[in-house]
């Protein structure tokens, strides 16, 4: 290895010509072929059943995602001027390219069933916008009796109306979304427009996400670059060390490019992890020469340069190994996207690697030294501090066992309160305008959120059966007087319930299930004849051995949908006694499967990339208990990084779960260097204390620099105006502050107290 | 010789050619209004529904019509699936303008004939893909037709007429018939929305001449927007075998036939 690092470095300019000429190719690949993917159907693994399912369901009922538009009046929506602007919203949204014309709900719309004198009538409420006092009177109290319209479609107050467009999951872009807040716009005046819905908090953040990461990044790298440079004091130290973070990036999306995989949401988190890894290799090997500039303050370029190589390509290659198998573990998750981000993750560490053993001396031998004061007395009096903290821990070791085992204590504790959030809304700012649209509908409404419940049967004609339809009211009113989050549901029953009413004069007595089977299916005929017959068929299937509950939920958080399917749950014992079985689709529960498939992914691939690395660390320095020592600082790391979480109250979501990839990228790194270093001091004659204060003294010192580099480069993260970048800001600080102070204190005490490397003496 | 021979020809061809410039639109629509029918129809109408994803349904009725100058009366009783057994639907639609068509229907289950909305003529027929206007007759004075051209469909001669309604909020924004020039038959319907996009077509399978009556045995709508059809099969043809007007009653509707 030594050897073939050498003779690369004796061409060091031809080096960096190949180099530059490669990453000209990746940079061009990357240009001409970088997609990114923001249908996020495309994220899940089509080949789950429970994915499976729902989009067969969602094909069945026709269930898509709705653009929910509020129009609000303050003094109420029986004008005709507000009823025109809700006509011809509802026709310029059918319009759009995007939108299905039948797949757009509004009071313009719906099909009003009344009972008359004759019978049944299906109707629309309007078709010309009615004008004069009596006919607008005569529209409202046609909504007031309806309640499969009020509060539904027209708040129960009368002031706001909605309009709903489904649309496919895959046309939303930034142009439609753009399009949609023109058109609610130009419906001001009188009136105010609120647009929310899943597809637009989706795709809002689908956009926002790495637009504000592209706006963010720029200023990160500038704060590294400011404090290497302080810390290295060289232009060349720094110029180098980034370069090796920048090229392996950008290495990494040239391959995905060539390799013609998009980018994924996940994807942008790539060069978060780079940066976080990619400057340890930089650094430690900086320090290394420096400290032997130090040492001998006459030795030219060359020598200090092979020097440097010659010891440390062994703790660098070992890093970079541990750090990748980290992330390849990450190929055992059944989601593309992390399968992905593993892989090129780990190409990218193996690519720093590369270039810190070889793009980085040849820069140095190429732009020659940098130009430190080589003097020694200086350096010595620094080393004070490291022998004044080497006996310091050692003295207080048990306090440091003591303190180390409360925080771990508080954050297992902490760790029990962590939990999962799917949830997008929670991701915006709380007075961001698509919260407050959100909120606003979710006050006068059931609710902007949805959970479908599919109902399948054993046979055609179940859901005639009144047995069955009675259960179905049964669970859904279940759910709407237990739980506060459940604002509405609508269901098969909901059309029986009125029919039967209707044709019995409007008496309410009769706002329920019919009595028997043939009167079920003869109402359903006379509706069929009566109207416009295409809206039953996204509750019940053509067969009526399907049907499809929908439920309109107040919050798309994974605690409102989980509670309400644990409620549902509850009801299928009885369903399944009636033939029925139950399933659930839409995106909100595709959401939550997702999530769940990604951390127990997650989980998984941390356990096993923990164990990889030990044994790897074992088999490197040939001992099993010093796999265990290194495995230290990322066990704490990743303990109080989830701990941290749940103490503070900010949920699992898959972009921080993925953050604990970074405990072990770092934590491993921080570990091999200080154990390979202190290793190295201890094959000389010094005693242990001295091995130790050496090994805090240039390890310790790189690793303290390494941290203070990518924490002042993350903190930056913390002004973004995008929450989850806020949350990633800290964490990754904090996992990199954890980790420094885990391997200088703790690990150093395990090690010291060991006593390997000692013993054969 | 000769000369006799092109004068005829000369003369034949503009005798054909003011018969066509002679036919217009307008009487083209009429004549396939005022084409003979007979006074009275019995038959089993199996009419199957499928939907986008190949479903289908299948009812099976007998259908009873009967025409005179001034209304058109029809009957029909359900005689699967099981569960709608015995249902019957009666309508009388009034060839008088302005005169509303009147329907009924009769649910057994609930042992009541019902009234259902007479507004309803762009209503969907029993969930197929018919509207009761498209099953009806349209009075040609309600649209204004106007031919587009002749051209041949299925071996038949035909006219192609454009209709567009004077009504400004019908259903349709215009249809286009390809109608038969010697049997006056429409064989085809393109059927356009209100945004003026095609939303529906009907094709003519089978017609069959009974008693020198030309009657549709088998038709197809198909709504292209949605991409559900409906097939309308008759079997068991019986013409006028002397209906009376008393079949065309509420009692009837409950009793059966």
């Amino acid at each position: 290895m030594e050897k073939v690092l050498s003779k690369i470095l004796k061409r060091p300019v031809l080096t960096l010509i190949l180099i530059l000429g490669i990453t000209g190719v990746f940079f061009f690949a990357m240009k001409e072929n970088t997609r990114m993917e923001t249908d996020l159907d495309k994220y899940m693994p089509e080949s789950h059943p429970s994915f499976i399912y729902s989009n067969q369901a969602e094909e069945w009922f026709n269930i898509k995602d709705g653009i929910i538009i509020a129009v609000e009046n303050k003094s109420g929506i029986y004008n005709s001027e507000t009823l025109a602007k809700i006509k011809s919203l509802t026709k310029e949204l059918g319009a759009m390219e995007e939108v299905d014309k039948s797949d757009v709900t509004s009071l313009y719309t719906a099909d009003n069933i009344t009972g008359s004198e004759w019978g049944l009538e299906v109707e629309p409420f309007f078709t010309k916008v009615p004008e004069g006092e009596s006919k607008l009177e005569a529209l409202r109290s046609a909504v007031k009796e309806n309640d499969m319209v009020y509060k539904r479609l027209i708040s129960e107050d009368e002031t706001v109306a909605l309009i709903i467009a489904n649309i496919a999951d895959d046309v939303f872009s930034e142009a439609f979304y753009q399009d949609i807040q023109d058109l609610a716009a130009s419906y001001g005046g009188e009136e105010t427009i609120y647009v929310a819905g899943r597809p637009i908090v989706e795709g809002t953040m689908a956009t926002l996400g790495p637009a504000d990461m592209a706006k963010m990044v720029p200023v990160v790298i500038i704060v590294i670059i400011l404090v290497l440079y302080l810390l290295m004091n060289s232009v060349k130290a720094t110029l180098m060390t980034l370069a090796v973070v920048l090229f392996s990036v950008l290495w990494t999306f040239g391959l995905m490019a060539v390799a013609g995989i998009p980018i994924y949401a996940v994807s942008t988190m790539i060069p978060v992890m780079l940066i976080a890894i990619g400057v340890a290799d930089g650094i430690h090997l900086i320090n290394h020469l420096r400290q032997y500039l130090v040492r001998y303050p006459d030795a030219d370029s060359d020598s200090a340069i092979d020097d440097m190589t010659k010891h440390m390509w062994k703790p660098v290659v070992m890093t970079s190994l541990t750090t990748a198998i980290g992330f390849v573990s990450l190929l055992t998750s059944q989601v593309y996207p992390i399968k992905y981000f593993g892989l090129f993750t780990a190409f990218g560490v193996m690519m720093a690697m590369l270039f810190s053993l070889i793009l980085l001396p040849a820069g140095l031998k190429v732009m020659g030294l940098p130009k430190w004061k080589r003097d020694r007395k200086k350096v010595i009096e620094k080393t004070g501090f490291s022998i004044h903290y080497s006996a310091f821990i050692l003295k207080h070791k048990l306090a440091a066992l003591l303190i180390t085992a409360a925080i771990i204590f508080l954050s297992l504790w902490g760790m029990t309160n962590v939990w999962i959030d799917t949830s997008f809304l929670s991701q915006f700012e709380k007075d961001s305008g698509i919260v407050q649209a959100d909120r606003f509908i979710n006050d006068n409404f059931g609710g902007t959120s949805t959970l479908n419940v599919i109902l399948d049967a054993e046979e055609p004609d179940a859901f005639k059966n009144p047995e069955v339809l009675k259960a179905i009211v049964e669970l859904q009113d279940d759910l709407e007087i237990s739980l506060d989050k459940v604002g509405n549901s609508f269901s098969i029953a909901d059309y029986l319930n009125r029919m039967n009413m209707v044709m019995h004069a409007d008496d309410p007595a009769y706002d329920r299930i019919p009595e028997t089977n043939e009167m079920v299916a003869q109402y359903l005929l006379l509706y069929e004849m009566s109207g416009d017959p295409e809206n039953i068929w996204e509750v019940v299937d053509y067969y009526y051995q399907k049907a499809n509950l929908t439920f309109q939920l107040k919050d798309d958080s994974s605690q409102t949908i989980s509670t309400a399917i644990a409620l549902i749950e509850e009801h299928t014992s009885g369903l399944r006694e009636l033939g029925i079985s139950v399933k659930y689709a839409g995106s909100g529960y595709k959401a939550l499967v997702f999530s769940q498939l990604i951390l127990e992914g997650q989980i998984l691939s941390i356990l096993i990339s923990l164990l990889i690395v030990i044994a790897l660390l074992a088999l490197m320095f040939r001992n099993l208990l010093l796999g265990f020592i290194a495995a230290l600082p990322i066990v704490i790391t990743a303990i109080i990084s989830f701990g941290i979480m749940g103490i503070l109250n900010i949920p699992l979501s898959t972009t921080t779960a993925l953050l604990s990839s970074i405990a072990i990228g770092i934590g491993i790194d921080y570990a091999v260097h200080f154990i390979e270093m202190y290793r190295n001091n201890a094959l000389g004659e010094d005693t242990k204390i001295r091995v130790l204060e050496n090994t805090m003294q240039h390890s310790g010192k790189a690793i303290l620099y390494n941290a203070l580099v990518v924490i002042a480069g993350f903190l930056v993260l913390t002004f973004s105006l995008f929450p989850p970048n806020r949350a990633l800001g800290a964490l990754v600080s904090l996992n990199m502050f954890t980790s420094f102070i885990g391997t200088i204190s703790i690990m150093a005490i395990f090690l010291y107290q060991s006593n390997i490397f000692f013993k054969k003496k | 010789m000769k000369k006799r021979i092109i004068a005829v020809l000369i003369m034949l061809v503009s005798l054909v050619l003011s018969i066509q410039a002679e036919v217009s639109g307008e009487e083209v629509i009429w004549n396939v209004y005022e084409r003979e029918t007979p006074d009275d129809l019995k038959g089993n109408l199996t009419m199957t529904l499928e939907n986008s994803r190949g479903d289908q349904r299948v009812r099976k009725i007998t259908q009873y019509t009967k025409n005179t100058k001034n209304d058109e009366k029809e009957i029909m009783f359900f005689n699967s699936p099981a569960d709608v057994k015995d249902t019957s639907f009666m309508n009388w639609s009034f060839t008088q303008e302005g005169k509303e068509d009147s329907q009924w229907i009769y649910l057994p289950a609930l042992k009541k004939v019902k009234r259902i909305s007479s507004s309803g003529r762009s209503d969907y027929f029993m969930g197929s893909d018919f509207t009761y206007d498209d099953l009806g007759d349209r009075h040609p004075t309600e649209d204004t037709h106007l031919i587009l051209r002749s051209e041949d469909l299925k071996g038949e001669k035909c006219f192609v007429v454009e209709s567009i309604p004077r009504e400004e909020d019908y259903m349709y924004s215009r249809t286009i018939t390809w109608v038969s020039e010697d049997k006056w038959i429409g064989l085809k319907k393109e059927f356009y929305d209100e945004d003026g996009e095609l939303l529906k077509i009907l094709e003519i399978q089978d017609i069959h001449e009974f008693e020198g009556f030309w009657i549709i045995r088998s038709s197809r709508m198909q709504n292209i927007q949605k991409n559900h059809k409906t097939n309308m099969e008759l079997s068991n043809i019986e013409i006028n075998t002397g209906l009376q007007d008393r079949v065309f009653t509420e009692r009837i509707m409950m009793r059966g036939l």
